[in-house]
């Protein structure tokens, strides 16, 4: 296990300084080799992006928070509404063979769309972003939380049967821990969707937010604050995962530890 | 003797399949069950053991035919939680301790917790996993895995213990070390127990009563009373008595 952590540590240590110097590389070999004018704006150097990330960092990670905190709240919002429709759908055949396509329509309507329209009604950058963001996070969270409870082995719940549980109780005491770690996999999907829903939403006019001044940047022509904003954001992407992730260790200890194959011996 | 405890009247099952050729799982099959009486259900696969058993648990419905229990339904015996099953598989719940795996039943049935640790505890020691009762059960055996599951029915103290294979995938001493081990502690408790196996060996150990069932239909062929004597351990199944016992069942297959 040790060993094997080690390693897991060299190999991430050596990806991240090979991406490193083959984009210097790259930056270089574009500005003074092929002479491209916009050398620039196309491929900065990773160098001269941290440095602005550095003088900046105050107003990218405040703008990251507004835009972060909107996809935490329609993220959170979006997960309840995914449980409950799950929920509904396994409860019965019917409502599943109801309820399905419209799930599927759903993701049919281009986030792009919808965007302005729900501003629109709403009126509100804010809830905008939380309600979009919500939004995208549902379906997968819907649909993966629906694939565990309907994974439940017959035998579990006729155990149960056998002793005269109540629906309640399956759902309590069976169902529902069963279902989580098919949970966790929607969640560890729409985390990074939600953020990226909300950046997209940024982007529709808002006056705050890391879309905004992605949109800025570009306008502006100012190539490294644009690319730091698009690092912050991937930042923010790659955060968000790792705290469903985190979570998940915490929710589900009992999937932490790889089980050896046999167990042990008796 | 009493009025039978379980009684089995014409209970036939057929199971409809798509191209018209119904599958008859059992055909007219009778007898009773006495009050603290060990019987196996002993037949190949596709005989309608566990069918029968499933039926006696108000798990299936039969096509025609009752069971009749104490004069009541198996659903109302069900709902009044009288039954303890343990599987062909363990069943455990992975994200639950072994304890609290023994514990879930009770807690869905509202036995109080200082009621539920005293007998889980005691359940532990009784099935000798008492060092193992805070591991998943990832962590354990197969063996150990199908103890648990033993465990946890017998904690409830059903007055109907129903087991459906419950040693099947295990190797042969394992098998036979539980084997005795459940034979103990079925004589503490003395509850009826309905135990269906395809191991001839293990029916004779066990049992009070061999009931034979045969396929195609399933039904049965033979009740075979075993008279040995017990308490019983396994140096009982190097004795001649013993042999002739699982003779005579390994004969009543050959007629069929």
């Amino acid at each position: 296990m040790a060993i094997a952590k080690k390693e897991q540590r060299v190999v991430a240590i050596v990806w991240v300084i090979g991406i490193i110097v083959v984009w210097e590389l790259a930056a270089f070999l574009l500005k003074y080799v092929v002479h491209d004018p916009m050398a620039a704006t196309k491929l900065p150097y990773p160098h001269a992006v941290a440095m602005t990330f550095l003088e900046n960092w105050k107003m990218l990670l405040e703008a990251g928070a507004v835009t972060f905190s909107r996809a935490a709240l329609g993220f959170a919002l979006g997960t309840s509404v995914g449980i409950l429709l799950a929920v509904f759908m396994s409860l019965s055949k019917t409502m599943e063979r109801i309820a399905f396509p419209y799930l599927i329509v759903s993701q049919m309507i281009p986030v792009l769309g919808l965007a302005p329209i729900i501003f629109n009604i709403v009126r509100d950058m804010n809830v905008s972003r939380v309600v979009i963001a919500a939004y995208i996070t549902f379906f997968p969270v819907s649909v993966n939380m629906l694939s565990g409870l309907k994974s439940v082995e017959q035998d579990k719940k006729d155990l149960l049967f056998s002793i005269a549980a109540n629906k309640f109780k399956v759902y309590q005491k069976l169902m529902f821990p069963f279902a989580m770690s098919y949970l966790f996999t929607g969640l560890k999907i729409a985390a990074p969707m939600a953020v990226t829903a909300s950046i997209l939403v940024d982007m529709l006019g808002s006056k705050s937010g890391i879309g905004v001044k992605i949109l800025y940047a570009l306008y502006s022509n100012s190539s490294n604050i644009f690319w730091a904003s698009v690092l912050t954001s991937a930042f923010m992407g790659i955060i968000s995962f790792y705290i469903v992730v985190f979570a998940e260790r915490l929710c589900l200890p009992w999937q932490n530890t790889t089980p050896g194959k046999e167990g042990v011996r008796a | 003797m009493n009025a039978a405890e379980i009684q089995i009247k014409n209970v036939s099952m057929v199971y409809p399949v798509n191209n018209g050729e119904d599958i008859l799982a059992l055909t007219d099959v009778n007898f009773d069950i006495q009050e603290g009486e060990f019987i196996s259900l002993l037949g190949p696969s596709g005989c309608g053991k566990t069918t029968l058993l499933r039926i006696i648990a108000d798990l299936l419905q039969p096509t025609s035919g009752s069971v009749s229990i104490r004069g009541q339904s198996p659903r109302d015996i069900r709902m009044q939680q009288k039954y303890g099953i343990v599987f062909q598989s363990p069943v455990l719940y992975d994200w639950r301790t072994v304890r609290r795996n023994i514990c879930m039943p009770m807690e869905i049935m509202g036995i109080p917790k200082k009621e539920r640790t005293t007998r889980i505890t005691r359940m532990l020691e009784l099935v000798g996993l008492q060092d193992f009762g805070y591991k998943y059960p990832f962590e354990l055996s197969g063996g150990m895995q199908q103890r648990v599951g033993i465990a946890r029915a017998l904690a409830l103290n059903p007055e109907f213990l129903l087991m459906d294979e419950p040693f099947s995938a295990l190797d042969e001493f394992t098998r036979e070390k539980l084997n005795e081990d459940l034979l103990s502690i079925w004589s503490k408790t003395k509850k009826t127990v309905i135990f269906v196996t395809h191991n001839i060996p293990e029916s004779v150990f066990l049992s009070d009563r061999v009931v034979v069932l045969s396929p195609h239909p399933g039904r049965i062929s033979a009740i075979v009373d075993i008279n040995l004597p017990r308490p019983r351990e396994n140096s009982i199944r190097e004795t001649s008595e013993f042999y002739e016992y699982v003779t005579k069942i390994r004969r009543s297959f050959e007629g069929v």
